[in-house]
């Protein structure tokens, strides 16, 4: 333009040439073939098509689309999967090699559905593949004929559909191809680097993603796990575990349900064969173990940090979550006591009260493996500890409220705050009423009690806050009441001690019901303590 | 020969001499010119070393000047040796002969890595400077290099700056020489304290002189000497002292003559105990000092270590008695190791030092009013007894002494019968009475007294030890129920409140076996008020004692009383019912758990006299804790269990129910767990169903236990020998604690034995959900989000391609503009040429 315009320019353009030739001379040379080819795309957009590159227009699609349902075997077939891996690409590398060119937003939208909706069943329907085939039986297909025409665009649809995953970001997309895949995982069987790439993005999905996404994603881990057992299960539960780790180091009100559900998905994950997850299992439990003693052993501070943190306890209560699923099936006794004792080794390591929802947790989860076990764990001891709690004086502040339940260790200007003096004793009424709970009808109940009882009632004279004296005031009532509902049926019966059988079969009959006064006041200090942590 | 001589040596000498100082003989002309090379070589050292020196001085970090120093130092009291043996003699036949030659070659060899040693040289010296106590061995290394140049340098100290300088001849380093001499100084003077140590060390007798000279090196203005100068003095002093104690001649004896021998040893003491003696008032003048605190400390505690015979150990003992309690860790720690090897070596001193130790100890609790670090009380724990000493040896004497009558009644009847060997036997009286003497003279030099003195000392010390414990018990008492105003220093200095009665009642505790019976009834009286004293009393928890110290009076108590058990009958029930209650206010975090399972054991398992109602309370008791604890506590409760119930076999009911609550059930006919005292708790009408519940513990051996138990009741009862078990309340506690337990763990190895297979149902994951997420799919949804997917796609393909242009554009234009430039210039040329032309 600028060419025609000043006639003179080209002369100066000439001179000044020869100059800028070795610096520019690219750059001048591309400068013009971009102004041409430009002018040119511009002016011949409908009349120019390359012959060698087939702009495909919606009306094609759907021909071959027809074609393909009709006859699989069909060229239609190959020449959709070079438009679907056009469509996968497109955006990304634009050499613009590959032979088919989409030309709107139609033709792309139609490609990707259809191929996504179709293809699993295509092929399936091509090799004879029934929906519940099994890895094995669909390597006997492998060997057929039809294989060696299929692999190629079985392959380029799994890389397209992977690159995809890659491309997109849309969170609704991504589930979708998640959910499409997941329905063919087991043609990754045939090729295992692609299922490598597979399992790897859809971990990362797993762990970033948001919820639903996140949920599909682990859906196809487990469906790979499943489907491809002897091969990937390991390779899933390492991954998983490590990307579980990574992501558990903080532990927030905002990200509480996702660390929650990554840990569902892990148990879930490891649930799946307990024959080769108890290895991993067990192994886990060992190192963390050897940390503990390792850091009992040295006492410093900054050893003491690799317990105190989220990553260490998100890790024991995994697996107290996973033995506390599978501990009705399956004998994992050695897995029970390991992991009670490094809960204790915990407790027992941060005695001092700051470190109260740290041991609140432990309780907790002591509670859970007493209760799902069956065996009996005395907790009353690390809690009575709450009661202990000196600080807190009459004209004591009440800060803002703030949820214990987020942090491991109290800050320094809430312990002598009224909050801090209520979450201790709320804590060790629900903790304890919950140990009470699980052995209320079990026939030493009494002497269980005795020396909480006898503690918290010490306790109750002392106290001065009025709502929380009524509070405890309510849970030794309670606990006096079963308490003397035991003794009163104790002294209806004849057997000793020693008589085990008699004594499981005591009081079997009131268990089954739930009418128990004591269990309904379980039920109301478990709801009052949610509701106080949803207030937060 | 002398030619070899000659080829290696001249490239040595040029660099030492300044050139005007040197007065070249014909022969050195000679060589010069023979090897004209060397010279050339050794020109160019020499200017170039200098001028290197000179201009580089300032800008030297300090140690590479140190280094420069030194060299340049050597170099002028070479120079100075050489004027010294004079300089007719040939310079190059002199020095290759004489010792110098070894110091030589090592210049050159320097000069020339000069730069390279620089480092490593004051590396050395840091380290001298900073480990005084291993300086001697360093200086022995260094004064064994210098020796032979010893005297020459001594002499050359005033020459040296002026050589330097006028060897220089630079302004620069005027400036930096006062610098330059204090480090000098402090290396000279290190020196100096190596060699004098060493020439003590070497002769005593002869140098004994020095050790003036050594005394005076300690007023210096610099620290480093000073403690370097205290730290040889120590050495020397450890080294000479001899292994008596030395007595200073009465002036009577002094006028008596003497030969030179005596007098010269005399001499000799007298100037060891006077420096001796100013030394330790240096020492002690510096403890005050808060800069030589610690190596002040340091020195006393090594010297009564090491010379707790010598004189002046009072003074010794009392200034290391006043820093055992101090605050600074190493100090305390030092002078609580000194204290504790003294009464462990008490072969050294006879005794007499750690009553003296003892003694200054108690006043120091007096002093401080019981609030002193428990370190201080611990070292008690070291104190070896005799006890033979105490009891038997006089049995002996008795008997020596009747026998001795016995003899002489015979001797009697024997002189009747033999009364001519009177004068033998006159004779023979004469030489025993003599031998007598003489043994009383060598045992008041020896240090091995007699039987007789060391007993006195030992109940000396004793006395001092209880005396000191009873202080801090009824310190304790007081404070416990006053609230005295100490408690605030206390705390604020970071001590407990009764820091002192830990170790004091494990000293009770371990001694109790000494304790004067006398004293038996006051001690009992003041661990009964201790033991007893609970909360309640008091509504300050910081003024009462914890659980464990509580524990530990109880413990005492009963150790005393089982020692003693013949001489006293006191009524223990009252720490029994201490113990019964103190099971419920043990916590496993804040008490001490090993401490409980110590008293279960001395109190239950030990405790010889069992009344059957206060067994089965406690049998009750310890079940009901068991419930409530950690499988360590819980452990050691069980074993005491088991233990009492193999013992009173009527306790045995308890694992039976008998709906009438058995013929035994006593006063109390119901059981009360809330009741204070085992007697009147009934718990003979109890059932011990706490086992069943235990027999389901997540600890096998725990539950194993309880089981083993529970299966007692049918127990025959001539069984009971069979069942009794060696496994002790404390070994069981440290057997089941968490660290161990982890131990343990991490070791095992285990395998998963199959069970039953599961299906692929979700195990905690809600397939509701799952499912739902399968059907909220809206293809239509998708599609369009496709569509929209690539209308951004292609949009971003689009920007990008006209961003392209953009670029392209922009640069066209600009090329345009420079032309446009360009030709203006050329047009402006033109007019001015055309205005030229």
């Amino acid at each position: 333009m600028l060419l025609e315009k000043v006639p003179k320019f080209s002369k100066y353009l000439e001179s000044r040439r020869a100059e800028l030739q070795k610096s520019e001379s690219e750059e001048i040379d591309s400068d013009e073939d971009g102004d041409t080819n430009y002018s040119n795309g511009v002016s011949s957009n409908e009349g120019m098509r390359l012959h060698d590159r087939r702009a495909i227009n919606s009306h094609t699609i759907d021909v071959w689309c027809w074609l393909v349902v009709e006859q699989p075997e069909g060229p239609a077939l190959p020449n959709l999967l070079h438009t679907f891996q056009a469509a996968c690409r497109y955006g990304f590398d634009s050499d613009e090699s590959h032979l088919h060119e989409i030309l709107d937003e139609k033709v792309f939208s139609k490609v990707l559905m259809f191929i996504l909706c179709e293809a699993d069943g295509i092929f399936r329907k091509w090799l004879g593949v029934s929906d519940s085939c099994r890895k094995d039986s669909f390597l006997k297909f492998m060997n057929t004929s039809e294989w060696k025409l299929v692999r190629p665009l079985m392959k380029s649809y799994l890389r397209s559909c992977l690159l995809l995953l890659n491309q997109v970001t849309d969170g609704q997309i991504l589930v979708f191809i998640l959910s499409r895949l997941r329905s063919s995982i087991v043609f990754f069987a045939a090729f295992p680097s692609l299922t490598e790439l597979l399992i790897k993005i859809s971990v990362h999905l797993w762990v970033t993603g948001e919820e639903s996404l996140s949920l599909s994603s682990f859906l196809v881990v487990r469906e790979i796990a499943s489907m491809l057992l002897s091969d990937w299960y390991d390779t899933c539960m390492m991954k998983t575990y490590k990307a579980f780790i990574a992501h558990s180091k903080f532990f927030e009100h905002g990200n509480l349900k996702k660390v929650e559900f990554l840990m569902n998905s892990i148990v879930e994950l490891y649930s799946l064969d307990l024959q080769r997850s108890y290895q991993h299992v067990f192994a886990s439990l060992q190192h963390l173990a050897n940390i503990l003693s390792q850091t009992m052993k040295a006492k410093k501070k900054e050893e003491l940090k690799k317990i105190h943190n989220w990553q260490y306890i998100n890790c024991v209560s995994l697996w107290v979550k996973f033995i506390d699923c599978n501990l009705k099936d399956h004998d994992l006794q050695p897995l029970l006591s390991l992991s009670i004792l490094i809960i204790k080794g915990i407790a027992h390591l941060f005695p001092s009260l700051r470190y109260l929802p740290l041991r609140f947790r432990c309780v907790q989860m002591l509670n859970q493996l007493s209760l799902s076990s069956g065996v009996f764990i005395p907790v009353a001891s690390l809690v009575l500890d709450f009661l202990e709690h000196k600080g807190c004086t009459a004209d004591a502040t009440r800060v803002k409220a703030f949820d214990f339940s987020t942090v491991l260790k109290v800050p320094k200007h809430l312990l002598k705050s009224r909050n801090f003096q209520e979450e201790c004793i709320l804590s060790a009424i629900e903790l304890l009423s919950a140990h009470f709970s699980q052995w209320r009808y079990h026939i030493s109940f009494p002497e269980l009690a005795t020396i909480p009882l006898v503690l918290f009632k010490r306790f109750h004279e002392k106290l001065s806050n009025e709502t929380l004296r009524r509070q405890v005031k309510r849970f030794i009532d309670q606990v006096e009441q079963n308490k003397e509902y035991i003794e009163r049926k104790r002294a209806e019966i004849s057997f000793s001690p020693n008589d085990h059988a008699a004594i499981d079969s005591f009081l079997q009959m009131e268990k089954s019901g739930s009418n128990c006064s004591f269990n309904q006041y379980y039920a109301s200090v478990q709801q009052k303590s949610h509701s106080r942590s949803a207030l937060r | 020969m002398g030619k070899k001589k000659k080829v290696i040596l001249p490239p040595q000498l040029p660099p030492d001499i300044p050139d005007e100082e040197i007065e070249v003989s014909e022969e050195d002309l000679d060589f010069v010119n023979k090897n004209i090379e060397y010279a050339g070589f050794l020109s160019k050292l020499d200017t170039n070393l200098i001028n290197r020196h000179v201009t580089r001085v300032a800008d030297y970090k300090e140690d590479e000047l140190e280094a420069l120093y030194e060299k340049k130092k050597k170099k002028a009291s070479l120079k100075k040796s050489k004027e010294e043996e004079g300089l007719q003699v040939d310079r190059v036949d002199a020095l290759p002969i004489k010792t110098l030659e070894g110091e030589l070659c090592y210049r050159t060899v320097e000069s020339n890595i000069a730069h390279k040693e620089n480092g490593s040289a004051s590396e050395v010296k840091d380290t001298d400077s900073d480990k005084g106590l291993v300086k001697l061995t360093k200086a022995q290394r260094r004064q064994k290099l210098k020796k032979s140049k010893k005297e020459a340098k001594r002499q050359a100290k005033e020459e040296v700056k002026e050589t330097v300088a006028e060897g220089l001849h630079s302004d620069v380093l005027a400036k930096v020489e006062e610098e330059l001499s204090a480090q000098d100084l402090f290396a000279r003077k290190k020196i100096k304290l190596a060699e004098v140590g060493m020439a003590l060390l070497e002769d005593p007798e002869s140098n004994i002189k020095s050790l003036k000279e050594l005394l005076h090196i300690c007023i210096d203005e610099d620290h480093n000497i000073i403690k370097l100068g205290l730290m040889s003095l120590l050495a020397v002093f450890k080294d000479i002292i001899p292994g008596y104690r030395i007595r200073l001649p009465t002036e009577k004896e002094l006028e008596m003559k003497v030969s030179k021998d005596v007098q010269k040893t005399r001499f000799y003491e007298s100037t060891l105990l006077n420096s001796y003696k100013a030394y330790l008032l240096k020492l002690m003048a510096f403890e005050k000092d808060l800069s030589f605190h610690c190596i002040a400390v340091r020195c006393m505690c090594i010297l009564l270590d090491a010379v707790p015979h010598f004189n002046f150990r009072e003074n010794l003992v009392a200034a290391v008695v006043r820093n055992i309690s101090s605050s600074d860790d190493v100090v305390r720690k030092l002078c609580c190791e000194t204290i504790r090897s003294v009464f462990t070596n008490e072969g050294k001193h006879g005794g007499l030092v750690t009553f003296e130790a003892v003694r200054l100890i108690a006043e120091l609790v007096k002093a401080h009013d019981c609030q002193l670090h428990p370190d201080s009380i611990e070292v008690f724990l070291s104190l070896v007894f005799d006890e033979d000493l105490g009891k038997s040896e006089p049995k002996e004497e008795k008997k020596e002494k009747i026998s001795k009558k016995k003899k002489r009644k015979q001797r009697l009847e024997q002189s009747n019968q033999l009364l001519v060997s009177e004068g033998k036997r006159r004779k023979h009286e004469l030489m025993t009475k003599t031998r007598e003497e003489l043994s009383a003279d060598l045992k008041s030099v020896s240090f091995a007294p007699d039987s007789d003195e060391r007993r006195r000392t030992q109940s000396e010390i004793l006395s001092a030890v209880f005396g000191t414990y009873f202080r801090i018990l009824k310190h304790c008492m007081n404070t416990s129920f006053q609230r005295p105003m100490m408690n605030d220093i206390s705390s604020s200095i970071g001590l407990g409140h009764h820091p002192l009665l830990g170790p004091c009642l494990m000293g009770l505790g371990k001694f109790s076996h000494l304790i004067d019976l006398d004293f038996m009834g006051d001690l009992m009286h003041c661990l009964k008020k201790l033991a007893g004293h609970s909360d309640s009393d008091n509504d300050n928890p910081s003024v009462s004692l914890t659980v464990s110290e509580k524990l530990q009076c109880c413990i005492v108590a009963f150790r005393v009383m089982r020692n003693n058990l013949d001489a006293l009958n006191v009524d223990l029930q009252e720490f029994y019912v201490q113990l019964y209650n103190l099971l419920l206010e043990y916590r496993p975090f804040r008490d001490r758990g090993d401490v409980l399972a110590e008293a279960l054991k001395t109190m239950l398992w030990e405790g010889k006299q069992h009344d059957m109602q206060r067994a089965a309370a406690f049998v009750k008791r310890l079940a009901t804790f068991a419930l409530s604890f950690g499988s360590s506590e819980g452990m050691a409760a069980l074993v005491t269990l088991k233990y009492l119930l193999l013992r009173n076999s009527k306790c045995r009911n308890l694992l039976e129910n008998d709906p009438g609550g058995g013929s035994l059930s006593g006063l109390v006919v119901k059981y009360n767990a809330d009741a204070t005292d085992p007697h009147l708790s009934g718990a003979l009408a109890s059932v011990l169903w706490e086992l069943s519940l235990l027999s389901k513990h997540y600890n096998p051996s725990i539950s194993g236990m309880a089981s083993s138990i529970s299966s007692m009741a049918s127990m025959n009862p001539l069984q009971t020998q069979a069942y009794l078990s060696t496994v002790s309340p404390l070994k069981a506690f440290e057997d089941l604690t968490i660290e161990r337990e982890l131990l343990k763990a991490v070791n095992r190895k285990s395998s998963f034995n199959k069970k039953g297979k599961r299906g692929s149902e979700f195990v905690i994951m809600d397939a509701e959900k799952v499912r739902s997420l399968e059907s909220e799919m809206d293809e239509d949804v998708i599609e369009r989000k496709f569509e929209e997917h690539f209308i951004v796609l292609r949009d971003i393909e689009e920007n990008e391609k006209l961003r392209l242009e953009l670029n392209k554009t922009t640069s066209a234009l600009r090329l345009y503009e420079e032309y446009k430039q360009h030709r203006k210039l050329k047009q402006k040329r033109k007019q001015k040429k055309q205005i030229g032309g």
